[in-house]
């Protein structure tokens, strides 16, 4: 493919460069026409929010996503090619665990995961699942968030950049990836279609990670069917789902959602009371800067939740039945305890075990094989330069 | 309720136009404030004590307020609408711009005799999954507890009788009719003071949750008689105060440690909330 000019999407921009390369040059060659990649319609499932978390400059296209998954499945998105130090999103966020690692990963003990330097990560992976939907902030501890005063701590684009470099992740080097990636056969032409121009930038493979992030929509779970009245519930499933909705029951919902909030999360940030003494530099309060937040996290949504251990932002839990015998029993009372944890000086919601078994009955029902099987989520095949 | 709400927009709509020549309008801007004990809130803070002497605080106050009125002088009633053109207004301690109302829509100039409004949702208003997006999705009100939305968080921590802080929840919300042999002599029935939902009929609760027979609506309206003018072209300032203590104490005592933290189940407590809450706000002309 060969470009005169640089094309960017938008017919206004695209108008823009073409007046700002036509004072530099004084002979004009009719420019090919700037590709304009197709829009990407994301469909709004049964009670979902309508309100999504997409940039103005990035929007969906369907080319941008395409881009988007090979890349996110890349091991060269490392800026290396010896196969001892590749490393991708998909290296710790996988599909058939949810977007994380698993507990039984081959490499990453307990799910624990560390970066091409060795380092392991300051908190345990968190899932990729319907984060399109989350505008309060990203991150356990939301630091990620739209307005941010740092541009570059807001988007998932964002943290596409930091995955690349920080030690404990990718450990690369954002122009050398992107000189890798443009001298890799087929690539320049998928950043030409996604974003008009066949010089790849490492905002644009940001960019279109990001778009491919966005699409990960898990909405068909026996819950939803449920909720959209195509299938019931068992006995205990339902059980389940009203000790879980119910203050004198578990009373999970107010912070993990239910029957008016499918998403299973609020994404906003509690102390949900697990220790006394909160010395973790990268929790709530370190965001905020008020002390009440100290100890706080991001309330994650439990959707494919059985599949995404070690629980808690420390991975301190490795099953669910520890994370319910927690909420059961093991409950701390603390000044920062969040005032919904009401349960706090009984230790918990105290939990018989057959409810305890009711509880993650329910909680398996928002299993969704759709999302962990899709096809459109998973591995490519082949990557563009038929590697 | 669709259908009144487009009647009322071509209501306003023509009488808007009808009107131009002879009338003159202005616009209202609501400021709300949560005070406590004539201060304003402070959050997180433990240094209030309510009428049945818990010391308590207050973390975050989230609730809702539906079919807001301007009452003028001869009685008649202008519906404040949003943008949506649904009376319908989110009030969130956590975020200041949902502590303003200011609809931009135009009332007639004139003299007015005060202000109504439903605290949270009537029946046919109180409809699950009316709001997809947060916050108001939030708010969701569990199908089991008779679903739609809360009327309202108010979530804080007293000392308790232990000398412990204790958190407690003061949610308002649908209330429930529980089976109690007691009062039913063993039959199960339907008190038939609500209807019951059919994602539950049949369904035989865990053992800490005796069935739910039906179902009370506990919204209530609220009247402020305040007078205020809207002048032409002007917008009028006024300030619509929640006094958080009142909740506890207007017409009956409310105390935390006979209630314990949460009431969204105990209709006995809420009821309290509902008889004291027409006495929780106040009008005033804004500063
Ligand atoms: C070495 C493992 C690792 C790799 C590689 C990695 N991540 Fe992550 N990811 C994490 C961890 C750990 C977290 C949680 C970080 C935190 O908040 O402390 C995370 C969090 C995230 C989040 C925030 C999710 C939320 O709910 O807030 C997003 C989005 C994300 N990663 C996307 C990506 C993308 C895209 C890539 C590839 C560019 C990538 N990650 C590569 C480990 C990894
Ligand atoms: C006050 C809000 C709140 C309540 C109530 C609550 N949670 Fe949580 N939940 C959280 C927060 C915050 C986290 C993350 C804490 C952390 O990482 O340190 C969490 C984490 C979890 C996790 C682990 C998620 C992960 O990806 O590691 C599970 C599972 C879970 N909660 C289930 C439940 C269940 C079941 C209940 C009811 C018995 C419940 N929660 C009640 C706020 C809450």
């Amino acid at each position: 493919m060969k470009l005169t000019y640089k094309f960017v999407q938008g017919i206004l921009l695209g108008f823009l460069l073409f007046l700002v390369a036509c004072s530099d040059k004084t002979e004009i060659v009719d420019p090919p026409p700037a590709y304009t990649p197709t829009p990407y319609e994301l469909e709004i499932p049964y009670a979902f929010p309508t309100k999504l978390n997409i940039p103005g400059d990035n929007p969906l296209t369907v080319e941008g996503v395409e881009l988007g998954r090979y890349l996110f499945y890349d091991g060269r998105l490392s800026g290396r090619t010896h196969p001892d130090s590749l490393m991708s999103c998909s290296s710790c966020h996988i599909q058939e665990n949810n977007f994380e690692p698993g507990v039984d990963h081959p490499v990453f003990e307990g799910g624990f995961v560390h970066g091409l330097s060795g380092q392991q990560t300051h908190h345990v992976v968190l899932p990729l699942v319907n984060l399109v939907w989350n505008s309060s902030g990203y991150g356990w501890n939301g630091s990620f968030y739209n307005n941010n005063e740092n541009p570059n701590q807001r988007q998932i684009e964002d943290i596409v950049t930091l995955s690349v470099i920080a030690p404990d992740e990718m450990y690369g080097d954002t122009s050398r990836v992107k000189a890798l990636f443009q001298s890799l056969d087929g690539y320049p032409e998928l950043f030409y279609k996604a974003f008009g121009s066949d010089q790849i930038t490492f905002k644009n493979m940001a960019r279109a990670i990001a778009q491919f992030v966005r699409t990960l929509v898990s909405a068909d779970a026996k819950i939803d069917r449920y909720l959209r009245g195509e299938e019931q519930l068992t006995q205990s499933e339902l059980n389940g789902f009203i000790l879980f909705t119910t203050e004198e029951g578990a009373d999970c919902f107010h912070c993990h959602g239910g029957f008016g909030n499918p998403l299973f999360t609020t994404h906003l940030f509690y102390n949900n009371g697990k220790d006394t003494i909160f010395d973790d530099p990268l929790d709530r309060f370190a965001v905020t800067g008020d002390p009440m937040h100290k100890g706080a996290y991001k309330a994650p949504t439990l959707r494919n939740i059985s599949l995404s251990g070690p629980y808690m932002h420390d991975g301190r839990f490795a099953t669910l039945d520890e994370v319910i015998d927690f909420y059961s029993h093991d409950v701390k009372w603390s000044d920062q305890v969040d005032p919904l944890m009401h349960h706090v000086l009984r230790g918990g919601v105290q939990l018989t075990p057959s409810e305890k078994a009711d509880v993650k009955a329910f909680i398996t029902t928002l299993h969704d094989e759709k999302f962990l099987n899709n096809p459109a989520y998973s591995r490519p095949e082949k990557f563009p330069d038929q590697n | 309720m669709p259908i009144m709400t487009v009647l009322l927009f071509f209501a306003f709509a023509s009488c808007q136009k009808r009107n131009t020549t002879e009338e003159s309008f202005g616009e209202t801007a609501f400021h709300i404030n949560h005070l406590i004990d004539n201060e304003e809130l402070k959050t997180d803070a433990l240094i209030y004590t309510n009428a049945a002497g818990n010391r308590y605080m207050v973390t975050e106050i989230q609730w809702f307020i539906t079919n807001v009125r301007l009452v003028a002088e001869d009685g008649t009633e202008h519906i404040v609408s949003n943008q949506d053109e649904e009376s319908v207004f989110y009030i969130d301690t956590d975020i200041p711009e949902s502590m303003t109302i200011n609809t931009g829509q135009k009332f007639p100039a004139g003299e007015y005799a005060g202000v109504k409004f439903t605290f949270g949702f009537d029946k046919a208003e109180n409809q699950s999954h009316r709001f997809v997006n947060p916050p108001q999705s939030y708010m969701f009100w569990p199908i089991y507890l008779g679903g739609g939305y809360h009327y309202m968080k108010l979530n804080g921590k007293w000392i308790n009788q232990q000398g412990k802080t204790e958190p407690f929840n003061f949610h308002l919300g649908i209330g429930q009719e529980y089976y109690d042999e007691s009062k039913t002599n063993g039959a199960l029935y339907n008190f038939g003071r609500s209807d019951s939902y059919e994602h539950c009929s049949g369904y035989q609760p865990p053992s800490v949750l005796p069935p739910v027979m039906g179902f009370i609506h506990n919204y209530f309206t609220v009247e402020l008689n305040h007078p205020f003018t809207i002048g032409q072209d002007q917008t009028s300032s006024l300030e619509l105060l929640m006094h958080i203590e009142q909740w506890f104490k207007a017409k009956r005592i409310y105390d935390h440690d006979e209630w314990g933290g949460a009431i969204m189940q105990q209709q006995d407590a809420m009821e309290i909330g509902i008889q004291n809450g027409p006495m929780v706000f106040e009008l005033r002309n804004g500063k």
